[in-house]
């Protein structure tokens, strides 16, 4: 069977096992008469040849590789296997098991779970990898791209390609909870697929219905979910019985943020995003979101300042018909915004300029994350972590007052959202947030809100890189002690590490991730990955991170601009001065 | 899981043809009685652990899937507690009731003192073993929470990771409404009828013909149906009702035989052995198969 099995020196045939029964254990039943073993299992990681770190996310790398066998590239996500006491992690289960029973040409593929044996170790402690086909870009990282410009038809090709994945993935009854552009990977075919299931679990209400947007939910759900600038009204107010309309809202945001280029609602707390929110599209009334002051609140705030809405004015520049379909999107009403089916169906899509093909589509610079990399002489930097999901983590509410998302293991593929495949600076630019803190411009100021396209861009190489550590590690350490567990906060131990740093101890992390933030104005949202109401009874995700914070930790830093967790403290304080 | 997808992988005619086990040297009638001790376990231990049968009865295929096939696991290798335990612990992770590896143990600690034929019945006080036999010192806890998570990844590796299970329940009592033999409200014949289904399919669990891993959820439903209405003496449609459903007519008799006999054959094991206790351990089953040995 497995390889602990495999040990000692007995390779004894069949049959003569019998001999040694006061030893079961050091029998080799398992080898057949010709020295192979009986189990295979899941395929070695031999059978890959792997070409390059893509990355590395809260959950484990993410490397590029060559399958042998199809000569095919594909990503190998490493499975970090961090609860030992839970064995196998649960999200990564849930996730595996989610991936293995959809089939969708929208949404990314779960090849394989490839295991990789290291000799020197303990070999019951295997490595696992998920494999899913390569794919060249993220969407998020592809709207950085400052060579990228996105054409009307182009967009109504991912929309469309978008909502016909989430129309298949709610019709399955599975709810995403972390719709993003960095989790929308981009071939260079034009092929757009969903990825990074470790906050999604099945969807126990009706699956929705023509006309009748996400319909109702019966049961509870964690609200601890979906990505900041992405999470929808009703999460912030801490709706329990969210629908599959939730999603939805996050296709708004990705809608709005083709056209401009970046994030259409970049909150840097739950209530400015909340407070984001209805700046642009007014404020909730018992017309636009019956039931809205029944529910909780957003950190306790129920009253929100008059504002209309003012989505036109915003998208001023695009035609009515997008304008619509914005709107329908981003209806504060729950239960009216548009489901994928009548999105789908939208005049947008039938108008012209009609939406091109997917093969029809220009092919964007391949990856130069690498080469940028090796011109640094640096090694992979970790795409942003996901902050993310945890499924099944302890009931702490306070990822709610914006501290340490949760990150969960599995998001990663893109690790570090999405970056991986095309970085498009995306490294780069997080990176010298990190210590460039004071040396390098603002990046992002660049960025002019109302303008649409992407924004000026730096690229990571023409960067100043003085300070940067030579070695071909990490990325430099900020003063103090890595960031990094700040960042990490985003799985569950969040609630760990904040505890660690307001009680004094020597964890610097937040301190000095904040600067990241002055100098870029860049608020990255956190991921406010939340723990399954189910779970909450156990601890899982408080434990043992301890590791990859380490590791990982000052990479976080580079995170693209929609990842980091939360130091809501601080940034709470501070953000006045950098908000625009 | 509600999923739109009713189907499972099934088993290979190569899986079937050979197994681990019997490549180790055992026999296919003692394979089949441990297996069905192994079943008699995990149910046991799963209702002790108050999991809903669903969840059970996908332990269950999830523990027989991983003792098939001459790639799978060996009872002379791989100890049926261990995978049993593995196998629910693992399945509870996935489900809304996750179990920790410590009620779990308990649950194989106690169970590892008890006869199959007292194991559901709640124990008289002069039955109920003392519990200092059955306490896990923190030590012993370790130990086997180490075995428990070894076993696991092991039955993770061994399956692909498929741990889809879509059990034939719900199913059976959709089918059941759909032939319109479930009126509202219940008659007492219409009661009997669901509850005889539900038992043949649970039953089913425990066929040596590993009727859950060669037949779909629905061909199950069907046969379990159709035996339970025969048995009842409710009518059903004398237009071949079954195809509605996706089952032939040939794979419905397999099936019918097959439910019909799994009853003969677990009261046939039950006296087999001594109260019921088929050897699980790898020591009982060796000891069991050179006692088989000189008998010959």
């Amino acid at each position: 069977m497995a390889s602990p099995m495999l040990n000692g020196s007995s390779h004894s045939p069949i049959g003569t096992a019998l001999v040694h029964k006061n030893q079961p254990s050091k029998r080799s039943l398992e080898l057949l008469p010709n020295g192979q073993p009986r189990f295979h299992g899941c395929s070695s990681i031999k059978r890959y040849n792997i070409v390059s770190k893509l990355g590395e996310g809260t959950f484990g790398e993410v490397y590029k590789a060559v399958s042998l066998k199809t000569n095919r590239a594909v990503a190998l996500k490493k499975i970090l296997m961090h609860h030992e006491k839970e064995g196998f992690p649960i999200t990564a289960l849930r996730e595996i098991k989610l991936l293995k029973l959809l089939s969708h040409p929208n949404i990314l593929k779960l090849e394989e779970v490839v295991v990789e044996r290291k000799k020197e170790e303990n070999n019951r402690r295997a490595i696992l990898y998920m494999v899913t086909p390569y794919m060249d870009h993220d969407l998020s990282g592809l709207l950085e791209n400052p060579a990228v410009r996105f054409s009307e038809p182009q967009i109504k090709c991912y929309m469309l390609q978008l909502l016909q994945g989430l129309q298949f993935l709610h019709a399955s009854k599975i709810l995403h909870r972390d719709m993003k552009a960095a989790n929308l990977l981009i071939n260079n075919e034009g092929v757009l697929q969903i990825a990074d299931f470790g906050l999604a679990r099945p969807y126990d209400d009706p699956a929705p219905e023509p006309g009748k947007g996400g319909g109702e939910a019966t049961r509870d759900y964690t609200t601890m979910v979906v990505t900041r600038w992405y999470r929808p009204p009703e999460l912030l107010l801490h709706l329990r019985r969210y629908t599959t309309a939730v999603d939805m809202w996050g296709v708004g945001c990705v809608f709005g943020e083709m056209f401009k280029g970046r994030p259409i609602l970049m909150g840097n707390s739950d209530l400015d995003q909340a407070q984001k929110i209805f700046a642009l599209v007014g404020s909730p009334t018992e017309d636009n979101m019956p039931g809205w002051s029944l529910l909780p609140g957003c950190d306790g705030v129920t009253t929100f300042e008059q504002k209309p809405n003012a989505l036109h004015q915003a998208f001023r520049e695009q035609g009515s018909s997008a304008i619509s379909l914005l709107n329908e999107l981003l209806k504060l009403d729950w239960r009216k915004r548009i489901n994928a089916m009548d999105a789908i169906k939208h005049p947008y899509f039938t108008q012209v300029p009609l939406p091109a093909k997917p093969g029809d589509l220009p092919r964007f610079e391949d990856s130069h994350e690498l080469d940028r990399r090796k011109f640094r002489g640096q090694k992979a930097a970790p795409p942003p972590a996901p902050a993310g999901g945890t499924v099944g983590m302890g009931p702490n509410g306070d990822f709610t007052h914006g501290v340490g998302p949760p990150n969960h293991h599995l998001s990663g593929y893109r690790g570090g959202n999405g970056n991986y495949p095309n970085g498009q600076g995306q490294y780069g630019p997080r990176r010298d947030h990190y210590d460039g803190r004071q040396q390098v411009p603002p990046v992002y100021d660049h960025r002019n809100p109302a303008s649409h396209g992407p924004p000026p861009h730096r690229p990571t190489w023409a960067r100043d890189v003085n300070g940067l550590p030579p070695g071909p590690g990490l990325p430099p350490r900020p003063p103090g002690p890595p960031p990094s567990a700040v960042t990490w906060g985003g799985q569950g131990r969040a609630p760990l590490v904040r505890e660690d740093s307001r009680g004094g101890q020597p964890n610097g992390a937040r301190d000095t991730y904040i600067p990241s933030y002055a100098a870029n104005r860049e608020n990255r949202d956190r991921v406010y990955r939340g723990r399954d109401c189910e779970q909450r009874n156990d601890d899982r995700g408080d434990r043992g991170r301890y590791d990859d914070r380490r590791e990982q930790g000052p990479r976080e830093l580079g995170r693209r601009r929609s990842r980091s967790p939360d130091i809501p403290r601080d940034r709470d304080r501070n953000r006045e001065t950098y908000r625009r | 899981m509600d999923l739109t997808s009713l189907s499972n992988p099934l088993v290979t005619l190569d899986q079937l043809s050979s197994s681990s086990s019997q490549l180790d040297g055992l026999s296919t009638e003692l394979e089949n009685s441990i297996r069905f001790g192994g079943v008699q376990l995990t149910e046991a231990a799963g209702v002790l652990l108050r999991l809903p049968q669903e969840v059970i009865a996908q332990a269950v295929v999830i523990f027989t899937r991983f003792y098939t096939g001459p790639e799978g696991g060996s009872f002379l290798i791989n100890p049926v507690k261990d995978v049993s335990a593995a196998s629910l612990y693992m399945i509870a992770k996935i489900s809304a009731i996750p179990q920790t590896p410590r009620s779990v143990l308990n649950v194989y600690a106690y169970l590892s003192l008890t006869a199959p034929k007292s194991r559901m019945d709640a124990p008289s006080d002069r039955q109920r073993p003392d519990p200092e036999s059955h306490y896990l010192t923190t030590g012993a806890y370790l130990a086997a929470r180490t075995t428990l998570l070894q076993t696991e990844a092991m039955i993770l590796r061994a399956l692909s990771f498929i741990t889809k299970v879509v059990v034939p329940h719900h199913l059976a009592l959709t089918f059941l409404q759909t032939l319109g033999v479930l009126p509202s409200p219940p008659t007492s014949k219409s009661r009997a009828l669901a509850g005889r289904t539900i038992s043949h399919l649970n039953t089913g669990l425990f066929s040596p013909q590993l009727l859950y891993l060669t037949h779909q959820p629905t061909a199950l439903a069907v046969a379990a149906i159709y035996v339970a209405a025969k048995e009842i003496g409710v009518n059903l449609p004398c237009s071949e009702w079954w195809e509605v459903f996706d089952v032939d007519r040939e794979e419905l008799g397999f099936l019918v035989v097959g439910l019909g006999s799994s009853r003969l054959w677990a009261e046939q094991e039950s006296r087999k052995w001594v109260e019921g206790k088929c050897p699980l351990t790898v020591e009982e089953i060796m000891l069991e198969m050179e006692r088989g040995r000189e008998v010959q």
